[in-house]
């Protein structure tokens, strides 16, 4: 990772960032890494166990990390999409952040167990990837090994399975999946693109959604947060991989944004540019009612 | 015994003190309650509209007036808004007292006090400066400095009124700058210089002092230049509550809860807390 | 505490009874969704648990403090209001194959329920439930139950410890709820030799975990107090997203949350839900002032809460080193792990930052 941990040194050392947000070896697997000492950029990495997307760490409201300074943030093409997000709704301007991004062959579905990236090992997002080489970047650093990622079955059975069900199936099958919803709220931190000062399900006046997590309310949340991530979710599984109740969240929003893609030919993507579409207001959209 | 289960009150009477802060007296439903209901000045309670919630206030009537309590609030959050709502004869609920409350019996009585407040800030004082009038003989000399942005914002205007025909209180009142009416007789200064202009002496006086963060700030360096020490000046703290008996871990300040271990301080404890509040 | 020993036959039956008798029984169960991962859960037969193997997902504490709780029910009518609060007796459960972190984190917490004031919804689940624990051997690298002071066969909390033996379980009964418990069951004479392999399978675990993370020191609560202003807290939860996720599955992590809902435009409840300090609004105040504005205050609080403010309140660390919370974070925040740094600076800066 000498190229990764260079330029890293440079930007620092020239002051062109005052952080690098990155990955590092934690006590078990890789973790994000905040780097503002040139001198400390060894331990930056870049392997399959970087499952984390980094861009989270952009949000304007942490502010115990905005107040870091300029940063450069270590993104696969996948996370890219996320920054993309960020600055198309204008969380983040596109010249306040640096983007490194690596060339990745995929990551792995535990990465805490390092190993090879068989179809069973793959991480689910994985599967069909189109931004494997990044198109979102300040930096651009190439792998040698990286190649197109093996399909997760897991994945598209369960995604076949749901498109099976009749709807009373399917809402049979998610409120039983949301039964063990605890709202800890965990799947909205851990979300790049959840970054709303104050959540809907926040509001007391009105109250939108209770906060106790009964049927009613779990299954309000839950239908209320994948709905507003419609067409802005990246399918980067930070809202799964938050989830201490294990809820098959990833499942769920990569369901939905299929539904967006077939509905509306989008998929969340790396150019900022690109409107999303229910992000826009076009007086000659499809839907009368909005015209 | 369910310990979150509050009392039923009616609310009695509603006086608007300012055009945002509006005083409840309510009473207990339940006349054996009523009955045997006790608290002290500085304790709190966990007032709430069912349905809506619970909000936290400081009981703002004397603890020597017995039948009833008081609360004054503002509304500015979901539940304030709702007790707004609220009439004459409606029901909310009550659970309290809460928390320590000023030393009046066993530290303060014997002594000369000074009382200071600001704008709402008034509430938790008053509790105090009643129940100290009503065992007036028991104090030596009593002098309130109370005041506020402007003449609209000061509460309590018929007690303000009743205090200063008092011989035995020497009221000092005031507004900000620029806050005065064409007919003010009050001085017109921030509390910290009314403080100052009271002609209040440190030696054997007790401070009690309530009101916005920026005012007890610039406050006491001041009762520190007159000779106050820190631990002969009280104050009460607020912070985010919920339960309001210590067990939910909401407002805690270090290693003090303040719904328990407060919310009545003296200045020497609040420097030796961390400064996270 | 006396022992009995119980064999396999013997549990089978005595689950078996308390089902009959319309007690509900809890134990480690495979879960659905990961059929490596055990949650506590309702069993109708001993063959449904799978027993001292590895870690339960979740804590127990969500039978003593539910996710939600409705503290009363009121409904508007024309006099005013009516309220009907919560009764605080619970029926009867027990639970099987506790393990000895989550047993222990029942009794830290009974701390703060007592003070002054008794919370009887927590404590009428307390009386109502027993609490058979089993002999941890199943630690990882993460788990750090003996640097808080307990360890994989604690008693506390429990009122059986079951430590496997041969041709079966050593049953030690702690208190007289576990003696009831076990009335009449299994056999009161131990087998030769039960004992000491007992206590040898007991001093065996203890080394494994040991090895983690030292024993936490009793200065290190003032020490933490002391550099409550220390820069380190500016550095060491950046990449935490302040999720929760670890007060959720935490075995101590008690912070709760009051909210009134509707049900109609009449009647609703009031609920106590859990909550936590990690979140960004915890202590956020109507006015829009709030102490703890960013995630270093919080994470900070979590910290202090835990290894200072509890110990010098109650006496007890307020944590069992289950290990939960850095297996579930999603930012990579490993608690053993910075609690071994902190300990590594308290050492070398024992007079705390010159700040």
């Amino acid at each position: 990772m000498k190229e990764l941990q260079d330029l890293a040194r440079k930007l620092l050392s020239e002051g062109t960032v005052k952080v690098v947000i990155g990955y590092e070896e934690g006590p078990r697997g890789a973790r994000a890494a905040f780097i503002t000492d040139p001198e400390q950029a060894d331990p930056l990495i870049f392997d399959t166990r970087c499952v984390q997307n980094l861009a989270a760490y952009l949000n304007p409201r942490r502010k115990q990390i905005a107040t870091l300074g300029k940063p450069a943030v270590v993104v696969k093409g996948c996370d890219a999409r996320s920054v993309a997000g960020l600055i198309r709704e204008n969380q983040i301007a596109r010249d306040s952040v640096v983007i490194i991004a690596m060339q990745c062959g995929g990551v792995l579905e535990n990465p805490d167990v390092a190993g090879e990236l068989t179809s069973e090992a793959v991480s689910t997002r994985c599967g069909g990837c189109d931004v494997c080489e990044p198109k979102l970047f300040d930096h651009y650093i190439k792998s040698a090994t990286a190649k197109t990622p093996p399909v997760n079955p897991k994945r598209t059975e369960q995604l076949a399975a749901l498109a099976k069900m009749t709807p009373t199936e399917r809402w049979n099958f998610w409120s039983e999946e949301f039964s063990r919803c605890i709202r800890c709220h965990a799947c909205r931190e851990a979300c790049p693109m959840c970054f709303c000062v104050q959540c809907t399900a926040e509001k007391g006046t009105p109250l939108w959604i209770d906060a106790a997590a009964t049927p009613r309310a779990n299954r309000a949340w839950q239908t209320m947060r994948v709905l507003h991530q419609a067409g802005r979710c990246v399918d980067c599984l930070e809202c799964e991989r938050a989830c201490p109740e294990h809820i098959p969240l990833g499942l769920l929003a990569r369901y939905v944004a299929d539904s967006v893609e077939r509905r509306f030919e989008y998929k969340a993507g790396d150019d900022p540019s690109v409107p999303a579409p229910m992000g826009i207001y076009r007086t000659d959209d499809d839907e009368e009612l909005i015209r | 015994m369910n310990i979150y289960q509050p009392y039923l009150m009616s609310i009695k009477e509603i006086t608007d003190e300012t055009v945002d802060t509006r005083t409840f007296r309510l009473e207990f439903k339940d006349p054996e309650v009523a009955e045997k209901f006790t608290f002290n000045a500085g304790q709190f309670g966990e007032y709430s509209v069912f349905g809506e919630g619970e909000s936290t206030f400081c009981i703002a009537s004397p603890s020597t007036r017995k039948g009833y309590i008081e609360c004054s609030f503002k509304a500015s959050g979901k539940v304030t808004r709702a007790l707004r709502r609220l009439s004459v004869g409606d029901t909310l609920g009550f659970r309290g007292p809460y928390g320590n409350n000023f030393p009046l019996d066993n530290v303060m009585k014997g002594h000369n006090m000074l009382f200071i407040a600001g704008g709402i800030g008034l509430a938790p004082v008053r509790s105090v400066i009643w129940t100290c009038l009503d065992q007036r003989d028991q104090f030596k000399d009593v002098t309130i400095v109370y005041g506020a942005r402007s003449v609209g914002d000061l509460v309590y205007k018929r007690e303000l009124e009743e205090w200063g025909k008092r011989s035995d209180i020497n009221l000092c009142l005031s507004v900000d700058p620029g806050g005065e009416t064409p007919d003010w007789k009050g001085k017109i200064a921030r509390i910290p210089t009314a403080v100052e202009e009271s002609g209040v002496k440190a030696e054997d006086t007790f401070a009690v002092i309530c009101g916005p963060p920026i005012m007890i700030k610039f406050t006491l360096p001041v009762l520190t230049k007159l000779g106050f020490p820190a631990d002969h000046i009280y104050t009460t703290l607020e912070n985010r509550m919920k339960c309001g008996l210590g067990k939910c871990g909401r407002c805690n300040i270090g290693p003090t809860y303040v719904c328990k271990d407060g919310p009545v301080f003296t200045a020497a404890q609040i420097r030796a807390l961390p400064q996270e509040f | 505490m006396t022992q009995r020993f119980l064999s396999h036959a013997d549990l089978t039956a005595l689950v078996a009874e308390l089902v009959a008798a319309k007690t509900r029984v809890i134990a480690p169960v495979r879960a659905k969704d990961d059929p490596e991962q055990l949650d506590y859960s309702p069993i109708q037969k001993l063959e449904e648990a799978t027993f001292g193997t590895r870690l339960p997902r979740r804590s127990m504490k969500e039978f003593f403090l539910p996710v939600t709780e409705v503290l009363l029910r009121y409904q508007q009518t024309k006099e005013g209001v009516e309220i009907k609060a919560t009764p605080t007796e619970a029926p009867p459960i027990v639970i099987f194959s506790a393990t000895p972190c989550d047993a222990s984190g029942l009794d830290v917490v009974d701390k703060v329920m007592s003070w002054d004031y008794q919370d009887e919804l927590w404590f009428g689940r307390r009386k109502a439930a027993t609490v058979v624990s089993f002999l941890c051997t199943a630690m990882d690298a993460v788990c750090f139950c003996t640097a808080v002071g307990l360890g994989p066969d604690s008693i506390q909390g429990s009122d059986v410890l079951l430590v496997p033996v041969e041709g079966g379980y050593l049953a030690n009964v702690i208190t007289p709820k576990g003696e009831a418990l076990l009335k009449g069951k299994g056999k009161a004479e131990v087998p030769a030799g039960a004992e000491a392999s007992a206590a040898a399978a007991q001093g065996e675990a203890r080394k494994k975990v040991e090895a983690n993370l030292p024993k936490i020191p009793a200065e290190f609560a003032s020490w933490l107090a002391k550099n409550f202003d220390h820069p380190l807290w500016k550095t060491i939860s950046l990449r935490c997203h302040g999720c929760g996720a670890c007060a959720s599955v935490c075995p101590t992590c008690h912070c709760f949350d009051i909210v009134d809902e509707h049900d109609s435009s009449t009647e609703g409840a009031r609920r106590r839900n859990w909550d936590s300090c990690q979140t960004s609004k915890f202590t956020l105040h109507a006015s829009g002032h709030n102490p703890r504005g960013s995630q270093n205050e919080r994470f900070r609080q979590r910290i202090q809460h835990k290894f200072s403010i509890y110990p010098t309140k109650f006496g007890e660390i307020l944590c069992t080193g289950c290990g939960r919370c850095a297996r579930t974070c999603p930012g990579g925040m490993d608690l053993p792990t910075i609690i071994g740094e902190l300990m590594t600076l308290a050492k070398t800066q024992p007079e705390g930052s010159s700040l």
